[in-house]
């Protein structure tokens, strides 16, 4: 069973994942980070008002779950089947991105579907254990995370690199390029994407609901909080050149040299970036293998064999790594994104707002199973 | 021994345990002869069964004759008890009423053997089984029933330092081969009425005693039954030594990692008691196991609350750092050196460029072949007569380290990481967990030569999923990381003053007793008056 700080864990390594790999809203320039600071708030009012609340209606149900018992068998599985798909989609851009970007960085001879298998693999291996031993693994990683990310700020401010002056002028061009900037790309990604937790919310163990709620939006600001200061420090050290950069981060890190000893130490922050993506890949990987799972009513392991070679063959439909940057950012964040981040939520959240009556029936069938959880996890 | 057993034993004993077809038990005759008949062929005959026949002069001269195997059995008790018997044998009671057959078994037992403990038994096969302990029987004429006397002992090694986990500050004994030793040498330090100690007989040919030690309302109970629960579904032949059971018990069979600690101090064993952890001792073998245990465990060492924390602190990073060592630097020599020159130092790639040019192989290969030439090194060095161990040393140093350099098919930076790499294996104070290392080494090996540090990190995502997953006894083995527990981590990567460390580790210990020291003990100079 998952633990609240676990899970808190969880939503700062998740939303860290791939956005520690761009320059979020690079349109707003050298007031992007305001951007993105808005677009934290405005993601805060999402979870909040919408995502949380979906989970708080129904602590006990999944995702799959709620949309069967609110929208029927039938429309719930159309619906639950294309959230997998959602999922899956998402899974295979960041399976996509890692590979192309350690041929980029690392292993510039490697063919690219070599990478991809390894990769699933290792995924594949994660959520065969469960959500419990993956969300472990987020506990375990991110005080790593945290503390290798400190030094890097470290480094950078050490050897003069980020320099604050790079974002002046503020909001020279008004406030509007950051606006825009920020709704709703920032929102969808990379915020938005907590509506996966909404497989995971249930198997928090915890008495009071309200409690996951604190700390997912304590994650979650603090997540927020991480990447503004990141995006700060990225402009900050690049200046208008971290518009143009593949990986803005890992460009202001070959900046820094100490000594004579440590010039190039890129390698290793890549692989720091790396992890973070595959915590987030794996999630996706994971999520959709549930909902899988759920719907066909198969085992877990089962259902993460045929989600798993969906990724893999997924991740051959995108030709470079331009073109999945590109769809990522010009299409899928604007238009298809949202309606799965927050239109179908709305819609949920309404539909369950209105049928309280199938509500109320189904908490009593829940009565009993709290405590026949928590005699599960005693050990 | 455990000799608590002959009496409230039988039905473990005539049920499947000998695995052949169930006989029904031999219940003892009134007729000495044909007794000594039957617990004769019940032992299988042999030499070393003793059997002395005695006559006394009253009670109707009554025969009675003792029994026991040679050799098991402590000399001096035997004769000290023989001669009692004999000087009994010769008087004459007269005062007596009624001789007959109970009367001289009661006689027997209350004042005539010289022995503390005593036990009846009624038929030949507690007999035997109690025979085959190291128990004398007395079996007497006419009698339904039979006297077992405690007599164990025998040739057994004495207390000595252990040879496997030393320390340079600590009490110096270790555990033996013989159980009772052991459980004297915890009952030495541990002086409390809630030590329990729950014996079981394992292995249907050696009956091996194995003691399931615990401090009562300090363990959980949760862990205390699921270890007897997994003792008592162990049916094998032979235990030989507490791996056999160790492979029994643990939570999942595909593991390079140990689930269970094993440790030959008492010292260690009685931390854990203290912690709440249930010790499972073996007879026949100085290692016990503890059980349940986390990742860290391993990489503490009973000495390390013996020294002061700030070095006992310095010390465990050192461990750490160690075990990571041993596990990765091959592999990230190899990824280095074949996909990412351009991480080092122009001078220093320079030097290892030039040192290359002439190797014929790969670096992976050539690593491969250094680290298995040092694992064989190794294992000759544990398996060869003492003898000849400075030869294997110059032939291992020398011939295979220098002359492999200068015979241009190894690097010299190759034999360094090596022999770095070993050293540093030999640091963690756990030998399993140090023999971990050593496997994970190969795989990772491999997958830096082919994947160079993206390799690597895949395997160590692995490494980590797959330490996630493990629990032991049921507690996830990454315990102190994740779940995270704040107190527990005092311990962990850091020692903290023991003052500091009032709770026990939470998880572990049973939740209603928590505290294991009082409040307020940090030393304070101007407290008293100095």
């Amino acid at each position: 069973m998952v633990t609240l700080r676990q899970m808190a864990s969880m939503v700062i390594v998740f939303l860290m994942g791939s956005s520690s790999l761009f320059l979020l809203a690079g349109k707003a320039e050298r007031d992007a980070w305001m951007a993105v600071a808005l677009g934290v708030v405005a993601g805060f009012a999402v979870i909040s008002l919408v995502t949380l609340q979906i989970q708080r209606l129904e602590p006990s149900l999944n995702l799959m779950e709620i949309f069967k018992l609110y929208f029927g068998k039938i429309i719930g599985f159309v619906i639950g089947f294309i959230y997998v798909l959602y999922f899956m989609y998402k899974c295979t851009r960041n399976v996509r991105e890692f590979a192309d970007l350690s041929i980029m960085f690392l292993l510039s001879d490697t063919p690219l579907s070599v990478l991809m298998l390894l990769i699933c693999l290792i995924g594949c291996y994660a959520v065969m254990g469960g959500p419990a031993v993956f969300f472990r693994m987020a506990e375990v990683l991110l005080p790593i995370l945290l503390l290798i990310y400190f030094l890097i700020y470290i480094l950078l401010i050490g050897t003069g690199t980020v320099d604050l002056g790079r974002l002046l002028p503020l909001l020279e061009k008004g406030f509007k390029p950051v606006w825009d900037a920020a709704i709703p790309e920032i929102i969808s990604f990379p915020f938005g994407e907590m509506v996966l937790f909404l497989m995971f919310w249930r198997y928090v163990q915890s008495s009071n609901f309200n409690e996951v709620i604190q700390m997912t939006l304590k994650g979650y600001l603090f997540a927020g909080a991480f990447i503004t200061v990141m995006n700060v420090v990225i402009i900050a050290s690049l200046g208008p050149l971290a518009g143009w950069s593949t990986v803005p981060l890992l460009q202001a890190t070959t900046f820094v040299a100490l000594g004579d000893v440590f010039e190039r130490f890129d390698p290793f922050i890549a692989l720091l970036f790396f992890t973070a993506v595959y915590i987030k890949l794996t999630a996706y990987y994971l999520g959709a293998s549930l909902a899988l799972a759920y719907l066909l009513g198969i085992s877990l392991r089962i259902a993460a064999i045929p989600v798993g070679i969906g990724i893999y063959a997924g991740s051959f439909w995108f030709k470079s790594y331009m073109h999945q940057v590109n769809v990522g950012f010009e299409q899928n964040i604007k238009y298809q994104f949202p309606i799965f981040q927050m239109v179908i939520p709305v819609l949920l959240l309404i539909v369950m707002l209105l049928r309280s009556g199938v509500r109320s029936s189904s908490k009593q069938g829940q009565q009993s199973q709290p405590v026949s959880e928590d005699s599960h996890h005693a050990n | 021994m455990p000799t608590d057993k002959h009496a409230g034993h039988s039905g473990k004993e005539g049920s499947p345990g000998s695995g052949q077809t169930i006989q029904a038990e031999q219940v003892l005759l009134p007729d000495l002869d044909s007794n000594l008949e039957r617990l004769h062929r019940f032992l299988g005959g042999g030499e070393d069964i003793v059997c002395r026949t005695l006559e006394h002069r009253s009670f109707n001269r009554t025969r009675y004759a003792l029994l026991y195997i040679d050799g098991i059995v402590d000399g001096v008790a035997i004769s000290t008890m023989l001669l009692g018997l004999l000087e009994d044998a010769n008087a004459s009671y007269t005062e007596t009423e009624g001789a007959g057959e109970p009367n001289l078994y009661r006689h027997l037992t209350e004042r005539s053997i010289a022995i503390g403990k005593l036990s009846d038994v009624n038929t030949i096969e507690q007999a035997g089984y109690a025979m085959l302990e190291g128990c004398s029987v007395l079996l007497v004429d006419g009698c339904l029933r039979a006297i077992v006397m405690d007599t164990t002992g025998g040739e057994t090694r004495a207390v000595e330092e252990p040879s496997s986990q030393t320390v340079i500050r600590g009490p110096k004994e270790g555990f033996t081969e013989n159980l009772r030793t052991n459980t004297s040498l915890i009952r030495r330090i541990i002086k409390s009425p809630d030590l329990r100690f729950e014996y079981k007989m394992i292995g249907r040919q050696t009956r091996t005693n194995v003691a399931v030690v615990y401090l009562e309302g300090i363990a959980e109970r949760e862990v205390i039954n699921e270890v007897h629960r997994r003792l008592d579904k162990i049916d094998i032949d032979g235990v030989l030594e507490s791996g056999y059971i160790e492979e029994f018990i643990q939570d999942r069979a595909f593991t390079p990692f140990p689930l269970l600690q094993n440790t030959e101090r008492p010292d260690a064993a009685c931390g854990a008691l203290l912690e709440g952890q249930v010790v499972i001792m073996v007879s026949g073998t100085p290692f016990s196991l503890i059980a349940p245990v986390t990742f860290a465990k391993f990489f503490q060492s009973s000495e390390d609350y013996y020294q002061r924390y700030d070095i006992a602190t310095f010390l465990r990073i050192i461990r750490m750092t160690s075990f990571f060592i041993s596990m990765l630097l091959p592999s990230l020599y190899i990824a280095i050196t074949t996909f990412h020159q351009e991480m080092l130092p122009t001078s220093l790639l320079i030097s290892l460029a030039a040192q290359r040019e002439g190797i014929p192989f790969p670096a992976l290969l050539e690593a491969f072949l250094m680290e298995i030439t040092f694992e064989i090194l190794r294992e000759a060095g544990v398996r060869m007569p003492r003898i000849i161990g400075p030869a294997i040393s110059i032939v291992g140093a020398l011939v295979l380290g220098q002359a492999a350099v200068q015979a241009g098919i190894i690097s010299a930076a190759m034999v360094i990481v090596v022999s770095f790499t070993a050293i540093a294996s030999f640091v963690i104070p756990a030998v399993n967990m140090g023999i971990a290392a050593r496997l994970i080494r190969f795989v990772l090996m491999i997958l830096a030569g082919t994947f160079g540090l993206f390799g690597i990190m895949s395997g160590l995502m692995l490494l980590l999923a797959h330490l996630c997953g493990l629990r032991s006894f049921g507690k996830p083995y990454m315990m102190p990381f994740s779940p995270f527990v704040a107190s527990n981590m005092k311990d962990v990567l850091i020692r903290v003053p023991w003052w500091a460390m009032r709770k026990r580790p939470t998880n572990i210990a049973s939740d209603s007793n928590k505290f294991r020291e009082g409040a307020g003990q940090k030393p304070r100079p101007d407290q008293e008056g100095a």
